[in-house]
């Protein structure tokens, strides 16, 4: 992760506005950072998302593509994801630099996606065993201050909810085999039920409490952090404890209760608000890269 | 393969380019491809790609397991009824630590290098030392056969074992070096990650390297409402036919001493009290493992630097 040298007074100065539950932007121990979130900002992909959360950007694209599905799952699609750190976050990721990272996220992705309820996968089948819908999610870091899982989260559950399968038609043709016809009509396509998504909550151990949406500052005098990822209705789908710390076992147990929490909380207001900029249809008003 | 057919023979690539050589019993023909971006295995004549494991094609399905009554090998649900472990340290010769265990039909191996100089001059750290963990399968050491390239798999159990480890290392002590954790699996009959900490801090204390505690693995999975501690491979990947809300799988390193937790990772979904309950049990779990493991490692000193005799 990009990182940034932090004076031992100033991680005291950090350490003891924490413990009083004053954060040095203000904010309260459990509160995030001002969220932008835009949908179908890129035309190419079938679905799009951009999100902002302080100075953290990610923009995901996803594209369905028509493959074969897994042997052990015949009737279901699936999702592959990719997450790419870009050199213009910071120049740590030039070259092969954010490879590293990049794997790390992209395999947390996989393990918050890994259960039956997240994404209906047997939707994404077209015909069992030869033809299914794949998504490919591709998340591109445009910039790095902080709490990537967060927005990454956010940003692939506002892209899922965009993203717009076409519908196909399987027909027979004359020698028997089969044929993929797709409909004609752009806009006859199917959606994807995004409620049981989870989203990803980091919180980072800072002297005796915990935060949420820690800034990079934050991040260096933390030793270790929890990763949980929390559905609305506050089923827990991957937790992880990530930082070359040690965590107390009560600690951990505190973290989790928080962080279901807030997760609990995040999903309502998102929800909300996807809905609202989908009704506004070809009213809205693209704020686009330039906002 | 019939007799006048040529041999294809790859080598790695040279220059930007995958050059692809092929003898006949006429000619030699050079072909230049594109490099790809996939790492490919450049040292064996693989065969077709579309080859499969026979077991897709069993008559009834694989993962019809029940999920009550007593597990397959006798052992209790919902209890901390973790598998008899074998350890011994010190097998390889050349390492300056290792540690072999034996978890069921589960075999892990370990060995440590170090402390020795950092191999690569511009990330020699002035104040402590690093740790290096890499976690390998052996191919054949699952039911499907898995490449010899590192997968995502692999480079993720290696981190998670990497930052499992790195709280009980004293790492302070060994400013400028390198401390390198080589983990292969040879037979992965469940809770892998898990039985490869435990190896992993075994073989450390093994090479010597201070710690502050020795660092034990235990994982367990979910079904509904019951678990299982210590999953064997079959337990761990079925998915039950019941679609219920807990399921999923838990495998928690800990350090028993100093009761801190260096080391979580959950998948699958499960509600938050069972989680917490989940971590608890595994704690016990670690705590059961702890005069075993503590066992060995002085059997394994013993034999080293037996004491002096009285006389």
């Amino acid at each position: 992760m990009a990182t940034v040298q932090v004076s031992e007074a100033e991680k005291v100065y950090i350490l003891h506005g924490i413990r009083d539950d004053l954060r040095v932007d203000g904010r309260g121990c459990e509160d995030y950072r001002h969220m932008e979130i835009e949908t179908d900002v890129v035309s190419n992909t079938d679905g799009s998302a951009k999100v902002t959360l302080g100075h953290t950007v990610v923009l995901v694209g996803i594209k369905t593509e028509i493959g074969k599905p897994r042997p052990m799952l015949p009737d279901e699609g699936y999702l592959e994801f990719f997450v790419d750190c870009s050199a213009n976050a910071t120049p740590e990721f030039e070259g092969r630099g954010g490879e590293e990272l990049g794997t790390e996220l992209s395999n947390t992705l996989y393990k918050v996606f890994n259960n039956k309820h997240s994404v209906d996968l047997k939707s994404l089948c077209i015909s069992a065993g030869e033809h299914c819908w794949v998504l490919y999610v591709d998340v591109l870091l445009l910039q790095c201050d902080g709490n990537l899982y967060d927005a990454i989260s956010v940003a692939i559950k506002a892209a899922l909810f965009n993203t717009k399968i076409p519908r196909v038609h399987i027909s027979a043709d004359e020698e028997g085999g089969k044929e993929i016809e797709l409909s004609d009509d752009p806009y006859d396509c199917m959606r994807l039920n995004v409620e049981n998504m989870p989203c990803i909550v980091t919180l980072c151990k800072v002297g005796h409490r915990h935060v949420v949406d820690a800034t990079l500052q934050e991040k260096a005098c933390s030793v270790a952090s929890l990763i949980i990822a929390v559905t609305h209705k506050g089923t827990v789908t991957c937790a992880r404890k990530v930082g070359g710390g040690s965590l107390d076992p009560e600690s951990i147990f505190e973290m989790t209760e928080a962080g279901k929490r807030v997760g609990k909380a995040l999903h309502a207001p998102l929800m909300k608000l996807l809905q609202q900029e989908e009704s506004l249809g070809k009213t809205q008003q693209k704020v686009g890269f330039l906002g | 393969m019939p007799r006048n057919s040529g041999i294809i023979l790859s080598s790695r690539c040279v220059s930007g380019g995958d050059i692809e050589r092929r003898t006949s019993s006429h000619a030699a023909v050079w072909f230049i491809t594109f490099p790809c971006a996939m790492p490919t295995d450049n040292k064996r004549v693989r065969g077709p790609e579309v080859s499969q494991s026979p077991s897709l094609f069993l008559c009834e399905p694989a993962g019809a397991l029940p999920s009550h009554g007593p597990r397959a090998d006798g052992r209790q649900r919902d209890q901390v009824d973790v598998r008899p472990v074998f350890v011994r340290c010190g097998l390889v010769s050349q390492a300056k630590g290792s540690a072999y265990i034996e978890a069921g039909n589960t075999k892990l191996m370990c060995c440590v290098y170090g402390p020795r100089e950092t191999e690569r001059k511009d990330e020699t750290d002035m104040k402590c030392g690093r740790l290096t963990t890499d976690m390998r399968f052996a191919p054949f050491s699952c039911p499907e056969r898995g490449s010899w390239i590192q997968g995502s798999q692999d480079k993720d159990l290696s981190l998670m074992l990497h930052e499992s480890l790195q709280p009980a290392v004293c790492l302070h002590k060994y400013p400028r070096s390198q401390i390198e954790v080589n983990v292969m699996v040879l037979e992965n009959s469940g809770s892998v990650l898990a039985h490869a900490v435990t190896c992993a801090s075994l073989a450390l204390a093994d090479a010597g390297i201070e710690m502050y505690d020795l660092v034990l693995g235990c994982s367990i999975r979910q079904d509904g409402t019951s678990y299982v501690v210590d999953p064997t491979y079959t337990e761990e990947n079925r998915c039950s036919s019941v679609s219920s809300e807990n399921q999923g799988g838990l495998t928690v390193a800990f350090l028993p001493s100093l009761n801190q937790i260096s080391g979580l990772q959950s998948d699958g979904e499960m509600a938050e009290e069972t989680l917490t309950a989940g971590v608890r049990t595994c704690i016990e779990g670690c705590y059961k493992l702890y005069p075993v493991i503590q066992q060995a490692l002085a059997k394994a000193v013993r034999k080293a630097a037996p004491p002096p005799s009285e006389s």
